[in-house]
């Protein structure tokens, strides 16, 4: 069977070929919107969040 | 048929040259895991823990993998275009080129010849070969894609390309440097800015070297194997996409709580997470496809391997992400926490895809069957549990330092010295290297069948027959 | 539209390198065009050719491998390690040094932390100080002299500034005095704050040793001086790295001190050009206040006594 030429259209099913699972599609969304908050909470220049604040934060404790 | 003869023997060159460096890249590990419990296995100034790992590591990384990607990624794109490579010469070259490369490159490791960036540890002079090797490789790539003879691109040759362009930008930017003699040269960067970018590399090499091609692998030789069709294009176009364009933007999770701007490790951060999307594309991908008939794991030996392989690229990459959030990182960061993802995904996903893709194309190039499914199956068992000892051993090991590290007493002070965190890892280092003997014992199974089968189909010569079992 | 790219392998190649440029332009190459990826403290000097030297051959010999030089802005970590890293302090790293796996403890504070000696001691044979270490042992290279020519070559392809004095000097120095410079430097351009380390420990209302001629004091003291001193004290405290602590000299000068300042010299280490009670410090002795507790420190200081009482003994006998 060496040389016998692969056949693209073995590769793929057909009748799924446009499916996305509804767990991956809610995990794609639920982490870019987790991606979003991350990024409002954790950048100096938009929530005064710093990890030198943090770090002065923890000794006084 | 024999038009493909000529290519079939440089693939089977490159296969094994990449066996070989594995072999040899798998002794140093063990050599190396030896010297972390018992430092009598130092022998300098050439064989001390801080030269052998990154021959290791390089071994292993450039020899074995990057061996295994070009020879099965020509395979691959021979396959997918219906026409032999465009320039067979050349990747003859190719092969001796690479070769030439991999021995210089650990020859120059083991005197110390080290730019200190990891995984771009080699000196100037070789990286000048080593972008050579890939220019060489995209060339007679992209020509044989552009002469196909097929118009559709499947999935696997999507991922080779994005692997040839990344791996380009990345390696040449990285190496950026200033020689000063023949074997010594000084970064273009500096500070915390040659951190940025030696992580952006970082992360992104062991991206397009032990994700993106593997994947492609994945893509191609899962449904060969088991003749079971991909589940969703749609699913694979998404996430080819989304991990293309949101791995380079990840590199600062291995300098999270260095003195690297906040903003540069937060934007990290949120990438990575994300990162768990697409790659769980490629697993759900992969076990949907397997999904209407499971019976293959039993009936079909290659299947168990790819499967187990996507299992644990699966776990990998959501260990991996977890591992970037600064509150999982301050924990495990600079512990033998490391070392056990990296293993999982090095021993329990690249070596075992790389391996089944062996299995699968040997044989085909040889006109005869595998030596034997008993040898593989007792290969894949050894494989699995070496690879469990030695992460699950490192991950235990690596949480009770993280803690230790941490330990305080009521008083305020630390509760351990150095000394009294590093002691307790010896008898997980010790097992560690029971781990990785038990590995080594498996990939032993592999070269023998491999061999075998290879003498097999010398010894029959001549159009297919039925070969031995 | 969209299905046509697979079909075109050139176009998909565009198109995956603009997506890969993307997070690179955003993540990396815009912020090497901006000041704050290149930042340098005003007391970070250039290296000079024998610390080059001796950088070179940590590179060489993958030091990075088992030692990080960052000390993360966490509580314990800056406890253990002291003043957690700054930006400006790596400017002149080409490449920078970090490395990303701790079996050996950070260096990112290495540089005055010990005596030169202490150093060439431990390099020689770290198992003399650490019987379980796993450090490989590099007192071969003593035995490699250096090649003034060859680090000259590399000042200037760095543009560092050098004397040829300097650089004529290095004729004599051989590679392990090169990497004993260098780890003496790391860290250095940063002052140790003793202050930070001392936080919650020296507000002690006690200036008497409490366990002052305790006889169970005294033994566990004898293991602690055992395990954390002797290595630069001597077995009897008799002096060797470190000075001798049995002797009526303190800091060098005539005249014993109280338990209160054996103490904070104990909790604090020392720092060179520091001065306590008229006496100028020369620097090498490590802080304790991470490593011990309070009662433990009274308790070696106790020993110590013991050994020194012992002593003038023996002094007025014979
Ligand atoms: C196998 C890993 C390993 C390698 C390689 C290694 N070290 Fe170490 N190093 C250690 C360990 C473990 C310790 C702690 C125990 C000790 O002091 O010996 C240590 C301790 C040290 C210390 C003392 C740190 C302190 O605060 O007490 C210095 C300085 C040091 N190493 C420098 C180096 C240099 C320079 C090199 C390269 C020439 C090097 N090490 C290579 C593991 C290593
Ligand atoms: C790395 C070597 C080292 C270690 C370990 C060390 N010391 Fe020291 N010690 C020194 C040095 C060097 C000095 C001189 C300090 C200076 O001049 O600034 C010193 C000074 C002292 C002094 C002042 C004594 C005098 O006569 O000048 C005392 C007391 C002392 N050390 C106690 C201790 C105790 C107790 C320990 C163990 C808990 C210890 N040292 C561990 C190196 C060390
Ligand atoms: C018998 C098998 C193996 C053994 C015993 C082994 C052992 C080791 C050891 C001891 C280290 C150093 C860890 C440390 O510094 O704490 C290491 C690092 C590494 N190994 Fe292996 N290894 C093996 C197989 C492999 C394989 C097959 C690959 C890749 C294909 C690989 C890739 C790596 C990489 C990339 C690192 C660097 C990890 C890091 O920087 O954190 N290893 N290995
Ligand atoms: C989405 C996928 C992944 C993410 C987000 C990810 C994330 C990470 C992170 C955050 C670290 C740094 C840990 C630390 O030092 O604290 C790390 C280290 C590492 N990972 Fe992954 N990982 C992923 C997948 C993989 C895969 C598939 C491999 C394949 C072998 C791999 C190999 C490695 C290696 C070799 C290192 C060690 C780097 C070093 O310090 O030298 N990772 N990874």
């Amino acid at each position: 069977m060496t040389d016998d030429l692969d056949n693209i259209e073995d590769f793929e099913a057909k009748e799924t070929a446009g499916k996305l699972p509804i767990g991956w599609l809610i995990l794609f969304w639920g982490l870019i919107i987790w991606g979003v908050y991350y990024f409002i909470a954790y950048t100096p220049g938009i929530s005064g969040w710093s990890q030198a604040k943090a770090y002065e934060e923890s000794v006084r404790k | 048929m024999s038009a493909y003869q000529y290519d079939h023997q440089t693939i089977k060159g490159f296969i094994i040259s990449s066996v070989f460096w594995g072999v040899v890249g798998i002794i140093i590990g063990l050599w190396i895991s030896i010297q972390m419990w018992q430092p009598s296995w130092n022998v300098a100034p050439y064989f001390t823990f801080g030269r052998l790992r990154v021959v290791h590591t390089n071994i292993l990384g450039f020899g074995f993998g990057v061996g295994a990607i070009f020879g099965l990624n020509y395979y691959i794109s021979m396959r997918l275009t219906k026409r032999p490579l465009l320039f067979p010469k050349l990747a003859r070259f190719h092969l001796y080129l690479f070769n030439t490369a991999i021995a210089l490159a650990a020859v120059s490791l083991f005197a110390g010849m080290n730019q200190s960036l990891e995984y771009a540890e080699l000196e100037w002079p070789l990286d000048i070969g080593i972008v050579v090797l890939w220019i060489i490789f995209a060339v007679n790539l992209f020509g044989t894609i552009i002469k196909r003879k097929e118009e559709q691109m499947y999935i696997s040759l999507w991922y080779i390309i994005a692997t040839v362009i990344a791996v380009a930008v990345l390696y040449i930017v990285n190496n950026l440097s200033v020689p000063a003699g023949l074997f010594k040269s000084y970064s273009l960067f500096a500070g915390i800015n040659s951190a940025n970018v030696q992580w952006w590399y970082g992360h992104n090499v062991i991206g397009f070297i032990f994700s993106t091609p593997i994947l492609a692998m994945f893509y191609y030789f899962l449904p060969k194997s088991t003749g079971l069709p991909i589940y969703s294009h749609r699913l694979s176009i998404i996430s080819l996409w989304s991990l293309v364009f949101a791995y380079l933007w990840t590199g600062a999770h291995h300098l999270v709580y260095t003195p690297l701007p906040d903003w540069i490790q937060t934007l990290a951060i949120v990438f990575t997470i994300f990162l768990i999307a697409p790659s769980w594309g490629s697993v759900v991908n992969g076990f949907y496809t397997v999904a209407p008939d499971w019976s293959k794991m039993r009936t079909n030996y290659l299947t168990k391997f790819f499967i187990f392989a996507i299992t644990f690229y699966g776990l990998q990459t959501v260990q991996g992400p977890t591992q970037g959030l600064r509150v999982v990182s301050q924990l495990i960061h600079y512990t033998d926490w490391v070392p056990g993802h990296v293993h999982m995904g090095t021993m329990g996903w690249v070596t075992m895809t790389v391996c089944a893709s062996i299995y699968y194309v040997i044989p085909r190039i040889y006109k005869t069957e595998i030596y034997s499914v008993k040898v593989a199956n007792s290969h894949f068992y050894l494989v699995l549990i070496g690879q469990l000892i030695f992460s699950v051993s490192m991950w235990i090991t690596g949480i009770q330092q993280g803690a230790l590290w941490k330990a305080v007493t009521p008083e305020g002070t630390l509760k351990y010295t150095f000394m009294e965190t590093l002691v307790k890892n010896y008898p997980f280092w010790q097992m560690r290297t029971v781990g990785g003997l038990i590995f080594a014992a498996g990939m032993l199974f592999f070269v023998y069948n491999i061999a075998m089968t290879i003498r097999s189909g010398n010894a029959i010569s001549g159009p297919a027959s039925k070969g031995v079992r | 539209m969209a299905g046509d790219i697979y079909k075109k392998p050139v176009m998909f190649a565009i198109v995956s390198t603009a997506v890969i440029l993307i997070g690179t332009a955003v993540t990396m190459f815009i912020p090497m065009m901006t000041a704050q990826m290149h930042p340098r403290i005003e007391a970070l000097k250039p290296f000079t050719p024998l610390q080059l030297a001796g950088r070179d051959i940590y590179q060489r010999e993958g030091c990075n491998n088992c030692h990080t030089q960052t000390v993360r802005p966490l509580r314990t970590e800056v406890m253990r390690y002291g003043e957690y890293s700054k930006a400006g302090e790596f400017a002149y790293d080409r490449p920078f040094l970090w490395g990303s796996k701790r079996t050996g403890p950070d260096l990112a504070r290495i540089g005055k932390k010990y005596p030169d000696a202490w150093h060439y001691r431990h390099f020689e044979n770290p198992r003399k100080f650490f019987q379980e270490s796993n450090m490989p042992a590099y007192g071969w290279l003593k035995e490699n002299n250096l090649d003034p020519g060859d680090v000259k070559g590399h000042m200037d392809v760095l543009g560092f500034s050098y004397s040829e004095e300097e650089i004529s000097l290095l004729q004599e120095r051989n590679e392990l005095d090169a990497l004993v410079a260098y780890v003496q430097v790391i860290g250095t351009s940063i002052p140790r704050r003793r202050a930070v380390r001392t936080q919650g420990k020296t507000t002690t209302a006690e200036i008497k040793n409490p366990l002052a001629g305790n006889q169970a004091a005294i033994i566990a003291g004898r293991d602690l001086f055992e395990e954390n001193c002797s290595d630069c004290h001597g077995e009897d405290a008799e002096g060797d790295i470190g000075p001798s602590l049995i002797d009526d000299v303190f800091l060098y000068v005539e005249g014993d001190l109280a338990d209160d300042d054996y103490f904070e010299l104990i909790n604090n280490g020392t720092e060179e050009g520091h001065v306590e009670e008229g006496r100028t410090m020369k620097g090498g002795m490590p802080a304790f206040v991470g490593d011990m507790s309070r009662e433990e420190m009274w308790s070696v200081i106790s020993y110590i006594r013991y050994l020194k009482n012992k002593q003038e003994g023996k002094n007025r006998d014979g």
